[in-house]
């Protein structure tokens, strides 16, 4: 009743082209981005800042693997491994690509070099030339597109994943020499000092006004000291951001290349498409968000990471879930996509050993896990074989209902 | 109430030019207006050979196609006219043989290439993009001629200074990249602009109604269509129809006829079209050459070629002495 | 970017060397001389060294380094030739495991052009099967038969649940589907066998064999390898009889050249791919037994079964012959690498050697080994 475009009209071509076909869905798209940042924060204990957190970086990875594989058609299997790099770049460059010889940092000759590197204290600054460096290698493992197709390609971006799970624990610099491999993400904040006399409701995410002081400092990142719910909006910010840039460049001059190479290479070559550039430019902006969300989950989600096991071939899979459930080619259905196969497990873990109590079963953790795996199986040939479109298409069809409910003639 | 919002955008963004200036019928003065207007050799096919394996799919041969002129291929089933197609679009690299197009010897080029060079072409099954629109295959069509506002500004400035264009080129592609990200301003103009040169030729081929339809769920006739304007779209001074009328009952057969002179009318654009229904060809064609097992039977008007005894052998399948 | 026709078709005459730089042959002869050149000199097997070395001075140290990097260990390797034979042929005979996975890939591919990722979890499904079965008191035999009537019914199950309802679908969509078959195969198998290890209960021989002695070194072949690739050998043999010799697989191999023409002929497209996907179970459960054999099986050995997917990018989908012998090249290959150049990269490069290998392989040559050479039609 309320959801109808009557009234509507586009008198230009620019309006025609808009991202929100009609303006409630602009409306709704602005109301959840309103509720993210300023309701949520209001209520949000730390484990759902957490779970949101992981939310957040399921989204920008599912986001960068669709653009990758849902637009332009080059799978990959290699999402994790491309968020290895993000997060280990973000490292070194937070740190201030630090060499430090031995586990207790005996001196080497590169150290020398080291002053000249001043570590990246700004976060956003962080995570952005993480996401740069990771685009870099993209490209490069990109290269091979050309030539390979399909699952050819598939099975060729596997070499990527090994290759950077076994380079995470190889490279000792890339951990600093640490004997455990592990990672800390160092500490991190915005806009420090900057404190204003009086309050001001939602400045410090409570309704409170005039009595006290709002200190602007936000804890971003770094283990024991970050404010979960800082990191909750940094990365809100970059999913929201990147979301907004995916979608523009997706129905732009970008995006359409992209899909006539998808949809058919040769015809694509044929009006004048450069199938190598075009692919290319695929891989560096799908592993630049790649990065940034490897990036995200050291600064804000994990903080404390081991390489290998935190991006490891089964993290490819999911996202690649992700893309298959939520809509291959549709930035919609990437967000419902990652929210589904994030929130599931969490679902499963709190949900099955209490059914199993109901019908006198004892569940324990490692065969809710194995459950995870067949409900993940099943549900991608479930959504294969009855939707291939993925949650974006349920979705549009629901909406196309319910913009003739209710006089469906 | 059942109106969809793909309606609401069709009315509102009216035609520019109305739509009936281009149905007009076929006019025999009009006709030999436009044949006196055919100009210089535009493509010249020199002694061309192609060979897969040890297969030769095309042998020496020779024809060359003249500005603003229909040119048919035609020829029995296997003679090597969409392989010919395909090498003048430089999908296929021949093994012996120039091609020469505007003047210019061509040597080994990509597709790409020959299609920013202004050659298009449409496919003997058709080769849409399935997933998308009538309006975004269109507008993918568009994409040799859309460049951002910042690239256009250094081909005007810096394009042509030797190390510099190397050096700075990486920051005007970010600038339009980052324009395209936030689909901002010039990038928004941009966008417009080919909109609105699309828009002209959906009205132009009559399929305004299906412009937000994914083209996977048209009819084989109209998809033919959209194929055809996608190849309009990218403003072609030579374009290939290969087969345009495949497939096609006799109305639709009519309806491509009308659409194929009326582009070669209006827009002045050259064409060399593969077509196995004689009747049309004859009727729309200004030149014709035949092509049998890879040779050149013959070449010249419908009527000249109609008469010749090679051509009307390998139609009736008289035998004869198939020299290789 | 003006790329006009024009520019681009005025660049230059041919180069003498324009018909050699397409060809794959010219890099590689390139490549053999260049190590052959500088592997003489810095192994100082070059009686002309000083002469060279003054050649070589043109490349810089820094090239001369690297290449002497990669190629001394190679040669070094070599030149202890007891221990190198004794390496290969242990490489070898991985790389017939190998192949034995892939077998299974190329079948299914073959008759469903369905690119089966699960087949690596099937090898684990099957074997953990078999030993589940006589961890309850089966009799060996028994039990083996028993795992055999578990992959057909499994074969059944998947062509009722999954293959009837995806028939025309893309290949990229099969292909996800059978990502998810993995996932929930997996997760069904650690259900019901647990995730432990399991030990193999066949008296397999054990022990090694001196095979040469050249020089001071005993060339060992262990029994369980011979074992294995006789089973290997076998079942190629055997699978070459059922695709050549049966009506089953005549069927079979007019279905692989053709669907359309096959199902226009009478055969049940249907039958054929429970068939099909039978027989890679049963390869599936041969193949796992001789793996779990040395260590006993268990899923974490899934992730190794993914060495197949390189196998077959080398050898090609559709080839039988392909796969086994991508299958030997990818094995010998890990182990040289390893062997050779593992110590100075820090070891453990077999998780990702063979990937880089069929990588850069297909780079050179897309259609794979044994593969035709693909023409594009539009």
């Amino acid at each position: 009743m309320f959801y109808r475009e009557a009234g509507q009209f586009s008198t230009t071509y620019s309006q025609d082209q808009g991202i929100w076909s009609i303006k409630q869905d602009k409306w709704a798209t602005f109301a959840i981005i309103g509720f993210a940042f300023f309701i949520i924060p209001l209520f949000a204990s730390p484990y759902l800042l957490t779970v949101l957190l992981q939310l957040l970086v399921g989204c920008m990875a599912a986001l960068a693997l669709n653009i990758l594989t849902g637009y332009c058609g080059q799978i990959s299997l290699g999402t994790a491994g491309f968020m290895g790099v993000g997060a280990f770049a973000g490292y070194k460059f937070a740190t201030g690509m630090r060499v430090l010889g031995g586990d207790g940092g005996a001196v080497t000759a590169a150290t020398e070099l080291v002053p000249m590197i001043p570590a990246v204290e700004n976060i956003f600054v962080a995570i952005l030339l993480a996401g740069a460096v990771t685009a870099a290698f993209g490209i490069l493992f990109g290269l091979p597109s050309l030539r390979i197709k399909g699952f050819y390609l598939a099975v060729a971006t596997l070499a990527a994943q090994f290759f950077f799970q076994w380079s995470f624990i190889r490279f000792e610099w890339l951990y600093d020499y640490a004997s455990s491999s592990t990672i800390q993400a160092p500490r991190l904040s915005l806009m420090d000092g900057w404190v204003l006399p009086f309050k001001v409701p939602w400045f410090t995410w409570d309704l409170q006004f005039f009595w006290g002081t709002v200190d602007f400092t936000m804890k971003v990142s770094g283990p024991g000291y970050a404010d979960k719910l800082h990191q909750y909006l940094i990365g809100l910010i970059f999913v929201v951001l990147f979301g907004f840039i995916a979608k523009n460049l997706m129905r732009g001059r970008i995006g359409r290349s992209f899909m006539a190479i998808r949809d058919m290479d040769i015809a694509a070559e044929l009006i004048g498409i450069r199938p190598l550039r075009t692919k290319l430019l695929a891989f560096g902006i799908s592993s630049f968000m790649a990065g940034i969300a490897g990036a995200m989950t050291l600064f804000l989600y994990l903080e404390a990471l081991e390489g290998a096991e935190a991006f490891f071939i089964l993290d490819s899979f999911l996202f690649l879930f992700m893309v298959i459930i939520g809509g291959l080619g549709s930035i919609m259905g990437t967000y419902l996509g990652a929210a589904f196969i994030t929130l599931l497990p969490i679902f499963m873990v709190n949900f099955l050993p209490w059914a199993g109590g109901l019908v006198g079963m004892s569940i324990n953790t490692a065969t809710v896990e194995h459950i995870q795996l067949m409900v993940f199986g099943g549900l991608i040939i479930f959504f294969l074989i009855v939707e291939p479109l993925g949650l974006a298409r349920l979705w549009q069809i629901s909406k196309e209902k319910l913009r003739q409910w209710p006089f469906p003639y | 109430m059942t109106m969809t919002q793909q309606d609401a955008a069709a009315e509102a963004v009216p035609a520019s030019a109305d739509g009936e200036g281009h149905l007009a019928e076929h006019d025999a003065t009009v006709r030999e207006a436009h044949r006196r207007a055919i100009g210089d050799v535009m493509l010249e096919v020199d002694n061309i050979t192609l060979r897969f394996g040890g297969v030769k799919a095309i042998t020496d041969v020779s024809f060359n196609i003249r500005e603003h002129e229909i040119f048919a291929i035609i020829g029995p089933n296997g003679a090597g006219k969409t392989s010919m197609l395909n090498v003048i679009n430089g999908f296929y690299h021949p093994q012996d043989g120039t091609i020469t197009y505007k003047g210019n010897v061509r040597q080994r080029m990509r597709p790409y290439e020959v299609a920013m060079g202004g050659i298009a072409r449409t496919f003997q099954n058709v080769a849409l993009f399935r997933g998308m629109s009538t309006l975004d295959n269109m507008m993918a069509g568009r994409l040799t001629k859309m460049h951002g506002a910042a690239e256009r500004a250094f081909d005007k400035s810096l394009a042509d200074i030797p190390v510099v264009n190397f050096l700075t080129y990486p920051f005007f592609w970010t600038a339009d990249f980052l324009m395209d990200a936030f689909y901002w301003g010039p990038y928004q103009k941009e966008e417009e602009r080919h909109r609105r040169r699309v828009e002209e030729i959906i009205e132009f081929l009559e399929i305004v109604d299906i412009r937000r339809t994914p083209v996977g769920r048209l009819p084989y006739g109209l998809q033919k269509r959209v194929e055809l304007g996608r190849a309009l779209a990218m403003d072609p001074q030579l374009l290939l129809l290969d087969e345009p009328m495949a497939g096609m009952n006799v109305e639709e057969k009519e309806d491509m006829s009308r659409f194929i002179i009326d582009v070669n009318e209006e827009f002045g654009t050259t064409m060399a079209l593969i077509e196995h229904d004689m009747g049309v060809v004859m009727d729309i064609s200004d030149r014709v050459v035949v092509l049998n097992y890879g040779r050149k039977l013959g070449e010249g008007t419908p009527d000249v070629v109609q008469k010749n005894q090679d051509v009307i052998d390998a139609y009736l399948g008289v035998s004869h002495d198939r020299p290789g | 970017m003006t790329a006009e026709a024009s520019t681009a078709g005025e660049a230059g005459a041919r180069s003498p060397l324009s018909g050699l730089t397409g060809k794959w042959w010219f890099w590689a002869a390139v490549i053999v001389a260049v190590f052959a050149i500088v592997g003489l000199d810095v192994w100082g097997l070059d009686e002309d060294a000083e002469n060279h070395k003054a050649i070589l001075s043109f490349l810089g140290d820094g090239l001369v380094g690297f290449l002497k990097a990669v190629t001394e260990p190679v040669a070094l390797f070599w030149l202890k030739l007891g221990f190198a034979i004794e390496t290969s042929m242990t490489g070898l005979l991985v790389g017939v495991l190998y192949s034995l996975v892939a077998l299974g890939f190329v079948l299914i591919y073959k008759a469903s052009g369905m690119f089966n990722y699960s087949q690596g979890v099937m090898v684990l499904f099957a074997a953990l099967t078999f030993v589940g079965l006589t961890e309850y008191g089966i009799p060996v035999i028994l039990a083996l038969v028993m795992a055999v009537g578990v992959m057909i019914l499994f074969a059944i199950v998947v062509e009722f649940l999954i293959l009837r309802h995806l028939v025309n679908q893309e290949q990229i969509i099969l292909f996800m589907a059978t990502i998810g078959l993995a996932f929930f195969l997996e997760g069904f198998g650690d259900t019901i066998w647990g995730s432990n290890v399991k030990k193999i209960p066949l008296d397999l021989p054990s022990g090694a064999m001196d095979w040469l002695t050249i020089g001071d070194w005993n060339v060992q072949v262990q029994w369980l390898d011979i074992s294995a690739a006789a089973t290997g050998a076998v079942m190629v043999v055997a699978l070459a009889v059922f695709f050549n010799k049966t009506r089953i697989g005549r069927a079979l191999r007019a279905v692989a050249d053709d669907h359309q023409a096959a199902l226009s002929v009478g055969i049940n497209l249907r039958t054929i791919w429970i068939i099909v996907w039978s027989v890679a179970g049963i390869v599936a459960l041969f193949a796992g037994i001789v793996w779990g054999a040395p260590s006993g099986v268990q899923f974490s050995l899934s992730l190794i079964a993914l060495k197949a997917l390189p196998v077959l990018l080398i050898g090609g989908f559709e080839s039988i012959p392909g796969a086994i012998v991508a299958g030997l090249i990818v094995g010998f290959g890990e182990k040289i690498a390893e062997v050779s150049w593992g110590d100075s990269l820090g070891g453990g490069i077999e998780n990702w050697f063979a990937f880089m290998l069929a990588m850069v392989f297909l780079v050179i040559r897309p259609q794979g080994l044994f593969g035709e050479k693909i023409i594009e039609r539009v």
